[in-house]
């Protein structure tokens, strides 16, 4: 809910270029990046942008068989793919030489009385069908093909849970930097294949580990919202709500496109969709930079085998 | 019993420490800023976060109580916090119902009269578990009701405590509590001494209960010096933006 005056007083802003924190029209956030804070999950990583939105990503790796069991939730999920495979034109046969990723976003009930439950549902469950579709797509950037053990029976399967722990508008690009970090600090135990007579078996190790193959190439989503006749990156819960239309814009670090949403009941001028895509592109590239050096930061912090600030840094008195 | 050593012969541990002796406790109050208070917690490797919403008009009319508050619990696990992934479940049994004892344990101790006609939220949500997550989660929702100004008597602290090799030991972690050890969860005030919540799942001679049970509240009223702290550091820095 949003009252005339406020809509006004943020629509005026925007076309000045002057919001309500102080940023401009194209200003990201500060961002916090950690990674590594839960031991028991195979990889780590919580995003906060200033002034709200936090996101925990877990990611489980687990041993699994690469004909998914047609469950009711995984085989939606295999449906979309399918779909999406003809939608890009692309005969993507079920390849028996791949592993999987499952994505599932979930919002605590502690991030937000603002929406009604249902809605967040609907929410999560728009923005896990999304990321499934494009860590799984072509463009994911993860190596699907490293995650396979034995072709055609056993394959890694990367769980990687989502948790909105507070919210404070632009979830879905911090949901995916906080998703690109956390497969940056997964490791995924080594698993040798033996074959003995005939039989092939595979033997997983205590100690040794390695990284995801191709975390780097794994695409952020810049979301553009239109206000008044401007657009904004970034947007606040208050602004989210003036917004007359969402385009939501997946990068990775070539400068390629990788997926392409509009949200919002408002339409978007083929002008200016094209100018919107320009922009997110460079902010895409810009934040990928930024995010890297916050993981660099990381891997220095891990390897001075300090301990993480956790929650240290977001006492809001 | 497991094969597994609880106590060596040095008298020490899994995880190294003393029989009577908690886990590292690291809290911060004030972490979400949808939330009209909000507290996190460390119990050794358990991490729990803890909002607060209200008192406010009831979501559903149907609940409203004339007299007092009404007081609503939800307690969530990560699907990445245990050593097995789990799915989350719409309506997990299990969770719901210790939603509703960390529900009556406070129920008696915020003062509901001061407002009715109205709903306290209590969010809970458990990031990593290794063991104790119950009396984790309660830390936690005290700290955060405090954060959010709800009145109340006094804190409640929870701690657990278990038996082993003729010797009571305090909060258990994760190795210790799989290991089929009696384990004893308490909650009490720590002004009045008084236990509001006591859970036992499993066997132990009644001689043994009563030291159980004294140890666990020695270690409730060490965790409250602990959340004491927080709060007092919390409401310094908060007093010294409002005199900026």
């Amino acid at each position: 809910m949003i009252s005339v005056s406020e809509r006004d007083y943020i629509t005026k802003g925007v076309d000045v270029s002057i919001r309500a924190d102080g940023r401009s029209r194209l200003d990201f956030r500060e961002l916090v990046l950690e990674t590594g804070m839960i031991t028991q999950a195979s990889g780590s990583c919580r995003v906060t942008l200033d002034g709200g939105t936090d996101i925990l990503v877990g990611v489980k790796v687990e041993v699994g068989s690469i004909e998914p069991e047609v469950e009711a939730e995984e085989a939606d999920i295999l449906e979309d793919m399918e779909q999406m495979d003809q939608d890009d034109g692309i005969t993507m046969v079920k390849d028996k030489d791949r592993g999987r990723i499952i994505c599932n976003v979930e919002c605590s009930p502690s991030a937000t009385r603002i929406f009604e439950p249902r809605d967040i549902e609907d929410m999560c469950n728009e923005y896990s069908q999304f990321m499934n579709r494009v860590l799984n797509g072509s463009h994911g950037g993860v190596d699907l093909k490293a995650l396979c053990i034995i072709p055609g029976s056993t394959c890694w399967i990367l769980n990687i849970d989502v948790l909105v722990l507070d919210y404070g508008g632009n979830l879905l690009d911090a949901i995916f930097m906080a998703t690109r970090g956390a497969l940056h600090n997964t490791r995924i135990p080594r698993a040798t294949v033996e074959q003995s007579d005939g039989r092939v078996e595979f033997d997983i190790a205590d100690e040794e580990t390695e990284i995801i193959r191709g975390w780097e190439d794994v695409p952020l989503c810049v979301s553009l919202n239109k206000i008044g006749y401007r657009h904004i990156v970034d947007a606040a819960p208050l602004e989210e709500l003036c917004s007359s239309a969402r385009l939501t814009v997946a990068v990775n670090r070539r400068g390629n496109l990788c997926a392409l949403q509009k949200g919002g009941h408002g339409g978007i001028e083929p002008s200016l969709l094209a100018e919107m895509v320009q922009t997110a592109k460079q902010i895409g590239q810009t934040l990928l930079k930024r995010q890297d050096a916050a993981l660099r930061e990381e891997e220095e912090r891990i390897a001075a085998g300090k301990d993480p600030i956790g929650f240290g840094a977001a006492s809001r008195h | 019993m497991s094969r597994l050593e609880i106590i060596s012969p040095e008298g020490l541990r899994v995880d190294g420490r003393r029989p009577l002796e908690l886990r590292r406790v690291n809290s911060r109050t004030a972490v979400l800023s949808q939330a009209d208070g909000s507290a996190y917690i460390e119990q050794g490797n358990t991490k729990c976060l803890a909002a607060v919403y209200g008192p406010r008009e009831p979501t559903k009319r149907a609940a409203l109580l004339h007299d007092r508050a009404l007081i609503n619990v939800e307690y969530s696990v990560a699907s990445f916090s245990s050593g097995e992934r789990k799915q989350k479940l719409r309506r997990d049994r299990r969770l719901m119902e210790i939603a509703s004892t960390i529900k009556r344990t406070f129920e008696n101790v915020i003062l509901t009269t001061t407002f009715p006609r109205s709903e306290i939220d209590i969010y809970l949500q458990v990031l990593q578990i290794d063991g104790g997550a119950l009396h984790t989660a309660i830390n936690a929702a005290t700290l955060a009701l405090v954060d959010a100004g709800i009145p109340m008597t006094d804190y409640v602290c929870a701690c657990s405590a278990g038996y082993v090799n003729n010797q009571a030991i305090l909060d258990l972690n994760y190795l210790e509590e799989s290991a089929e050890i009696p384990t004893l969860t308490v909650a009490l005030l720590p002004k009045s001494g008084k236990i509001t919540m006591l859970g036992l799942e499993s066997r132990l001679h009644l001689d043994k209960l009563e030291p159980v049970i004294q140890l666990a509240s020695d270690g409730c009223k060490q965790l409250k010096e602990n959340i004491d702290a927080t709060i007092r550091e919390s409401t310094k820095s908060l007093a010294k933006t409002i005199l900026q």
